[in-house]
């Protein structure tokens, strides 16, 4: 298969793994990285510049209807749901939180699932909260590929645990299996 | 969990023509993910069959057109959102805005609020001496939002956000100085909102009042395409005086709009602008 963006979503315990997972890629990975993390709506700044260190490629907070480059990661901004536009782009929104979240991961899934279908990967990681689920369930069932990190690792499991109940997932992997399927990941031109 | 109704991209553009040839109010250039939830939003809460349902109530009675003017413009959901923006407002613009001659300054929270905005700025205005020394303007799609804004009716679990913004902006008094309890419902106190001028505008904006000093236009846009954002922008760019204010969304930007050349930007942060004097 051949795709088109990657999404991750996380909460409670991500944060490593997420580093570990930026660090690891390469400057010249061929696809966009949606992340849509839970974190504290009031606080602006130094989320992104604290993924940022280690990371291999760029990352950013991106504006509204801002165009979704290759070899780049979208952060969801704090205390904002981030959808994915047709014409591949960001939409911003300051909707009503959905499962007590603002991003809510399943908002971002769901929406990443109708524009890129089966070209999507969705990666569940660590969380502790259910938000999540039905957006990864939302990629599967409109063929993506979908992978939920190994519970067993997970700092907390809620999160990967309710994505695991709802859906026949592609894929448990450990943080370091994640990092190599990514790394040996084919792409289709945007 | 949540299951959602779902419709398609074909069916969100048969709403938008209904609406457009029954009552002439364009959504045709709002931003098609956002605008989709909302209408799936809006059959799931009224229970309706589908978008054909929708569209059949819609062209079959006026009154629910109003009802759905205002369920379908997303709620504002914080007061002093972005505390580091009202403080800028409070110490930075008010200042600047009351220096001027005998006439009044027109404020104008042009967005289509839910009350949030409006009731924020009030109390600034109010704890800087300054709610009688103003015109307070403020946009509504529907008159229902009159009523909601006018009712100062809150949702009880936004309190605690509510409260925390207002400790972060630093205000003068307790956020709880400014609403009562009722059983349970949150009101607050209207009297801030009493002199305001209500201004009923549709989708494009093409009745704005002018002359204003200070535009509060935060999160709208992202309910736009870049199409209908150009078109907006020039309207509130004509409402704007020179050197006055323009406060848009702290995730949107007058850049890639043909706005941009009208205005300087005066806190990058807060994305506050200054429209240019010449």
């Amino acid at each position: 298969m051949n795709y088109k963006a990657v999404i991750i979503g996380g909460s409670a315990g991500s944060f490593q793994v997420i580093t570990r997972i930026l660090h690891s890629l390469p400057p010249t990975f061929p696809l966009p990285v949606l992340l849509s993390l839970h974190r504290l709506k009031h606080i602006r700044s130094g989320f992104v510049e604290a993924l940022s260190i280690k990371a291999g490629i760029p990352i950013v907070e991106p504006f509204d209807k801002e165009q979704i480059k290759p070899g780049k990661a979208y952060l969801a901004p704090a205390n904002y749901h981030m959808y994915i536009e047709l014409g591949n782009k960001i939409a911003l929104s300051t909707e009503e939180s959905v499962n007590h979240s603002r991003p809510s991961i399943d908002l971002s899934f769901i929406t990443a699932a109708q524009v890129y279908r089966e070209k999507l990967v969705g990666i569940i990681l660590s969380g502790a909260n259910r938000d999540g689920a039905y957006g990864l369930k939302k990629i599967k069932d409109l063929g993506g590929t979908v992978i939920v990190q190994d519970p067993a690792e997970c700092q907390v499991k809620t999160m990967t645990e309710a994505s695991l109940k709802l859906t026949k997932v592609d894929h448990i992997y450990s943080t370091q299996e994640i990092i190599k399927f990514l790394q040996n990941i084919k792409t289709t031109a945007l | 969990m949540i299951i959602r109704y779902e419709i398609g991209i074909v069916e969100t553009r048969n709403v938008v023509k209904a609406i457009l040839d029954t009552y002439g109010y364009d959504f045709r250039d709002y931003a098609l993910t956002s605008f989709k939830r909302r209408l799936e939003q809006v059959i799931m809460n009224n229970g309706f069959k589908d978008a054909d349902g929708l569209i059949n109530r819609l062209t079959s009675n006026k009154d629910y057109f109003e009802s759905f003017l205002h369920e379908i413009t997303p709620e504002t959901t914080e007061m002093f959102r972005d505390p580091s923006l009202w403080r800028t407002v409070r110490d930075e613009i008010l200042p600047d805005l009351m220096k001027g001659g005998p006439t009044k300054p027109k404020l104008w929270v042009a967005s289509f609020d839910s009350g949030e905005e409006l009731y924020s700025l009030a109390i600034i205005l109010k704890e800087a001496g300054f709610l009688s020394e103003v015109q307070l303007y403020a946009s509504v799609i529907s008159d229902k939002a009159i009523e909601k804004i006018k009712s100062g009716r809150i949702d009880a679990k936004e309190l605690e956000v509510n409260d925390a913004n207002y400790l972060r902006f630093i205000g003068k008094k307790n956020f709880s100085d400014y609403y009562y309890n009722e059983n349970g419902q949150i009101v607050l106190d209207t009297s801030l909102v009493q002199g305001v001028n209500f201004v009923k505008l549709n989708t494009l904006y093409d009745n704005a009042p002018g002359g204003i000093k200070l535009i509060l236009f935060r999160n709208q846009m992202i309910y736009y395409n870049q199409i209908l954002q150009d078109k907006v922008l020039y309207q509130l760019s004509n409402s704007v005086v020179p050197g006055g204010y323009l406060s848009i969304g702290v995730k949107e930007t007058l850049e890639n709009t043909n706005s941009s050349n009208k205005f300087t930007v005066f806190n990058d942060l807060d994305k506050i602008y200054k429209k240019k004097t010449t």
